[in-house]
């Protein structure tokens, strides 16, 4: 009995293959996903972590006047008993300018500043470290962001408004000791004291050390001695406690990648489980009589349900075998393609190999078990007829479930809608999202057969190509159905995301275009900064400028007259740049400043305040001591804005601000005269400023929705293998179509078609199902992009914005993946032997 | 019909000498098929030359194996011969619609077989996604062709289909699949129709429905037709039938009747017998 289904197996190796090929594709994704995690927990944690401090000694932050540590102190350390060196760090505002005069966004400026020891925080990839004042060394990626190399010069700027133009010398990569950011630009020691400050310093500040790295052969001996001098304001760290650290750390870190990496596997997965289950209904179809001839020579049902079983299981392990490897191989492939930085360490966990076996044999065995129950009922009669069949399950119960999931999933979704969104509402209309997602693969079928046969009965004359292929298309729906729902399962989501992101555009777009005029020049501050009152001076100071407006941001608490409190935020404008420079988008009310502050539509609606009304801001001031005091001032409510993150939270006239208290902005809009002549003027102005970007409001946009499209590209590429592995599914589903009509195309080429015809035909067919999977996947994917940007982002479902290029591009990739997938089932098809077809047994 | 007259029986176990004023639809001459090489070679055709007339019906029979099929195959260029070469003449297309089958493509072949030849299968094999109306029309669609519909109405009423014609082939009977296979056989107005057991599959009754039909299409519309069978009451359908035995023809009788064709199979039969003892057979 198994011997007979094995030597079956083996007779039909091209079948087979294909269904090895989903399975080590999904098993492939899941085991890669796991080897990336480990080896990113690795690289971060084990390989990069320093085996030479014995001690870190930083100074407690919360007593503000000790945060940096005396030399003194240091010289202090140095003379301990055990301890062999003691190496105080400098930390100071360090910002690298780029080529193009402007600074870099790879590192946090205000720490970016170092000076250079022996120690292991740096290992050079190029030249030497700086000995002598007027040369630097840089860290590898600040280097390449700034286009620099060794023997470069290279322009720094520095805190308390310096700078300083020095020769590369090397270049580095960094190893932190506690969990501080990865310097850029690295000092010998005298230049570093003498150079080094924070970013706002007075001239001439003393400079300290932002840590004390202690060396040492006995590392508790070292820890204890430091202790007990410095007693309490310093926190004393050993080195294998910043090294167990630094690995929680990284694990963590890696456990948030594998979860995301894995919910992307799954989706593959599930892909995978449509496309394996698919391949083996066909295998079970075409194999009908033989089963029919086993039950009628005395085979139990239950042996041939254990036999079809065992081949899933023998093609679970075979693919899960072949799957494990090429999951390694590329998970390994794609840590050497990472740009990480210093040593790379490649881990492949015993986790990983286990968990790529369960995946493949249990997914192949729950996909063959419907297979494996309908083979089992055929009856023995069917070995009598030639055109037995395997008996189908009715479609009933699971249009039944399908329409129910969808209706039950829309009315979660509604029922969310008219209040506030909550947490749990917004999870409730996302599992609402999710389940009417699913019921919609549940209807696919019927969706085939209700929709798309008519369609083929729409199209008028057709000829025989086209119809032919539509109508084999639609001939086994469920088969049909399958192979679009794998599809679909990909694409939508794809689709979804893109229609969070294109939403998010085009809302962004839409508030940066009503708040700032076209006409407007940008500035910004570059590397994460804050503009700050030279920038204005020297903005207001620029000719033709007619209008400035210059947004600053604070916390603030509205209260009501009634006593009612909530905490947001202000942003502070000059009232003369309103409605020029800058045009909030009001909503009730005047937009006038002078006639008092502007409301955010959320908060007047919390607190149920209206125009005309009187409020108190309640801010945050410090007293003569330096203690936080708040300060609160009466205003009017003259109207309400919507909001955004462009002028977020409450509008007030900055003269109204009580004394000491103040916003910071990092955006500032000119108007006046020719557009063009004002930013040429605004770039010579500020050509002096690596630290202040000039834009218009088009690159305002971009910067803004920048992180989002890097998050948004690295989705579909991980989306893309749930995608791959759906392609497989329609080969395969072509492939064996073609298998199964032998006879049928035998005849087709007696009566007349052409090699070439028949070619078209298949090819048809399957751009068709493409289509097909395509269409729905986008359809559904816009809509579940709908509800995710009404959970993320509060707007209404159908206020989504459709991503026409994204869907565009994917409904034509659907057409080149159906003339792609035909190749090979075509060119079978078309090689059909007339006359085998058409013998007569 | 009588004036197209072939000319006479083969000499038994000869071959025939090519003909001159017969007017033949399909013509073959030293048709032979081989199978297999060396000790293993099978001769399922063994110079084979004999001509179908246009205008008649003419019954190929002989036992298993004796090359009817292969013959059949060879003539509508579904198989390639071995040796020997197939004309098949064109009255409706012109005088120029000589055709040579052997020196054919397949893209050329497979346009002659569209346009020009008609099929009748045992196991009807119509395409079962299309309608009765959709598979009797399929050869002209491949064309690229539309219907004449007069002419469309003619066949199909003679085949009694008119309210069959919107069925899928599942939802049909045999007999009427049958018919709707002839019709489709018909549409294109070939030059030969090819009936390889056409009431193989069929009950006696939807057999005879068949086998009128064929006859008619002979009959009234001057179709030439030509079918292989086993049955001698389907051979007594037919104008003329040729014996094929081992490859070869070894009789012909026309005008049968179902008794006289059952008399010359049992003669042919006790003859062959002699023969299958030197070890012979396809």
């Amino acid at each position: 009995m198994l011997r007979a289904m094995l030597r079956d197996l083996r007779a039909h190796l091209g079948r087979v293959a294909m269904t090895l090929a989903a399975i080590v594709l999904g098993v492939a994704f899941v085991v890669a996903t796991w080897v990336v995690s480990d080896s990113a927990a690795a690289t971060v944690g084990g390989g990069a972590a320093r085996s030479d401090v014995a001690a870190l000694v930083q100074a407690v932050r919360e007593t503000s006047a000790a945060a940096e540590i005396p030399a003194d102190v240091v010289a202090r350390l140095a003379a301990l008993p055990g301890v062999s060196r003691a190496e105080g760090v400098r930390e100071g505002y360090a910002a690298l300018v780029r080529a193009d005069g402007k600074l870099g966004t790879t590192s946090w400026p205000d720490t970016a500043g170092t000076d250079w020891d022996g120690s292991q925080r740096f290992t050079l990839t190029a030249g030497r470290g700086p000995s002598r004042a007027g040369e630097v060394a840089l860290e590898a990626q600040a280097a390449a962001e700034a286009g620099l190399s060794v023997g470069d010069s290279a322009r720094v700027l520095l805190g308390g408004d310096r700078s300083d133009t020095a020769t590369v010398v090397g270049v580095f990569t960094y190893r932190a000791a506690g969990r501080e950011f990865d310097p850029a630009v690295a000092y010998d020691e005298s230049t570093a004291a003498q150079l080094l400050r924070n970013r706002d310093a007075a001239p001439g500040a003393a400079p300290g050390f932002a840590r004390v790295e202690l060396f040492g052969p006995d590392e508790p001996a070292v820890v204890a001695a430091a202790r007990t001098a410095l007693g309490t304001g310093f926190d004393v760290d050993s080195g294998s406690t910043l090294r167990a650290d630094q690995a929680r750390a990284a694990q963590s870190d890696a456990d948030v990648i594998r979860k995301a990496l894995l919910a992307f596997a799954a989706v593959a997965l599930m892909a995978g489980v449509f496309v394996i289950a698919n391949t083996f209904t066909m295998l079970v179809t075409q194999r009908t009589r033989q089963f029919a001839l086993l039950r009628a020579v005395g085979a139990r049902r239950s042996q041939v349900r254990r036999a079809v079983l065992t081949e899933a299981v023998v093609l679970g392990l075979v693919g899960s075998t072949i799957g494990v490897a090429l999951g390694v191989g590329l998970g390994l492939l794609a840590m050497r393609l990472l740009p990480v930085d210093g040593q790379v360490a490649y881990a492949v966990s015993p986790w990983a190999v286990l968990l790529g076996y369960a995946v493949g044999v249990v997914v192949t065995i729950v996909s063959a078990y419907g297979s494996a129950r309908r083979a089992a009922r055929v009856s023995p009669m069917a070995a009598l007829r030639t055109d037995a069949a395997v008996p189908r399950r009715s479609l009933v119960l699971r249009t039944v479930l399908g329409l129910v999931a969808v209706a039950a999933g829309a009315a979660m979704v509604a029922v969310t809608s008219p209040d506030e969104l909550t947490e749990p509402k917004r999870m409730l209309a996302m599992a609402g999202a999710v389940l009417a997602w699913v019921g919609v693969l549940l209807t696919a079928p019927i969706l085939v057969s209700t929709v798309l046969a008519p369609l083929t009965r729409l199209l008028r004359s057709p000829g025989p190509v086209t119809r032919i292929a539509m109508r084999n298309a639609v001939r086994d729906p469920r088969r049909t159905a399958a192979t679009a729902s794998a599809l679909m399962i990909g694409l939508s989501l794809v689709c979804a995301f893109a229609t969070v992101g294109q939403t998010l555009r085009d809302d962004t777009t839409e508030q940066v275009r009503s708040a700032v005029p076209e006409s407007a020049v940008v500035l910004r501050a570059a590397a994460f900064g804050v503009l700050d009152d030279t920038v204005l001076a020297t903005a207001s100071a620029v000719p033709g400028v007619t209008g400035l407006a210059v947004p600053r941001w604070g916390a603030v608490d509205v209260v009501s007259l009634r006593g009612a409190v909530a905490e947001s935020g202000f942003t502070s404008l000059n009232p003369a740049a309103v409605g020029s420079a800058i045009r909030p988008k009001v909503t009730a009310g005047s937009g006038d400043l002078r006639r008092g502050v502007l409301l955010s539509e959320q908060i007047a609606t919390r607190l149920g305040v209206g125009v005309g009304e009187q409020v108190r801001f309640r801010f945050l001031s410090a007293d003569a001591a330096g203690q936080p005091k708040p300060v609160e001032v009466a205003v009017t409510v003259a109207g309400v804005h919507e909001g955004g993150d462009l002028l977020r939270g409450q509008l007030i006239d900055e003269a109204l601000l009580p004394a000491g208290v103040s916003g910071e902005g990092d955006s500032m809009f000119a108007v006046g005269g020719d557009p063009a002549a004002l930013r040429t003027a605004m770039e010579k102005a500020f050509a002096s400023r690596p630290d202040v970007l000039v834009q218009d409001r088009g690159q305002l946009v971009e910067d803004m929705l920048g992180p989002l499209q890097l998050v948004l590209g690295l989705v579909y590429v991980l989306l893309g293998a749930a995608v791959v592995i759906a392609v497989f599914g329609v080969i395969n589903t072509l492939a064996l179509s073609v298998l199964e009509r032998t006879r049928e195309l035998g005849v087709f080429r007696a009566l007349g078609a052409s090699r070439g015809l028949v070619r078209r035909t298949v090819r048809r067919e399957s751009v068709v199902i493409s289509l097909y999977g395509g269409v729905l996947g986008i359809g559904v994917g816009v809509l579940l992009g709908g509800v995710m940007q009404y959970v993320i982002l509060a707007n209404p479902v159908f206020g989504l914005s459709v991503p026409w290029l994204t869907a565009g591009v994917a409904l034509a990739g659907m057409g080149l993946v159906g003339v792609l997938a035909a190749l090979w089932p075509a060119r079978r098809a078309a090689r059909a032997d007339i006359l085998a077809a058409i013998a007569t047994e | 019909m009588i004036d197209s007259c072939p000319s006479a029986p083969p000499p038994p176990g000869g071959s025939v000498s090519p003909m001159t004023n017969f007017e033949a639809a399909v013509s073959a001459e030293d048709l032979t098929k081989r199978y297999g090489s060396g000790d293993a070679q099978v001769t399922a055709l063994d110079a084979v030359t004999t001509a179908f007339g246009r205008g008649e019906l003419t019954a190929i029979m002989g036992p298993s194996g004796s090359g009817k099929s292969t013959l059949m195959h060879c003539l509508a260029g579904l198989d390639t011969p071995t040796g020997g070469r197939v004309w098949l003449d064109g009255s409706r297309h012109g005088s120029a619609d000589r055709v040579e089958l052997s020196g054919l493509r397949d893209d050329a072949l497979t346009a002659l077989r569209r346009d020009r030849m008609g099929f009748v299968f045992q196991a009807f094999n119509l395409l079962p996604t299309l309608t009765a109306w959709e598979n009797i029309t399929l050869p002209l669609d491949l064309a690229g062709r539309r219907p004449d519909q007069a002419f469309a109405d003619t066949v199909i009423d003679a085949v009694g289909l008119r309210d069959r014609l919107h069925h899928r082939p599942a939802q049909l009977s045999g007999g009427q699949q049958q018919r709707v296979a002839c019709a489709r056989a018909l549409i294109s107005r070939p030059d030969v129709v090819f009936a390889d057991e056409p009431t193989g599959a069929l009950d006696s009754r939807a057999g005879a429905e068949v086998l009128g039909f064929l006859r008619r299409s002979v009959d009234e519309l001057s179709q030439t037709v030509v079918m292989v069978t086993h049955d001698q009451v389907a051979a007594s359908y037919a104008d003329r039938v040729l014996f094929l035995a081992d490859g070869k023809i070894v009789d012909e009788l026309r005008e049968p009747s179902a008794d006289r064709v059952l008399d010359r199979i049992r003669s042919l039969e006790s003859a062959g017998r002699g023969r299958t003892a030197v070890g012979a057979g396809a």
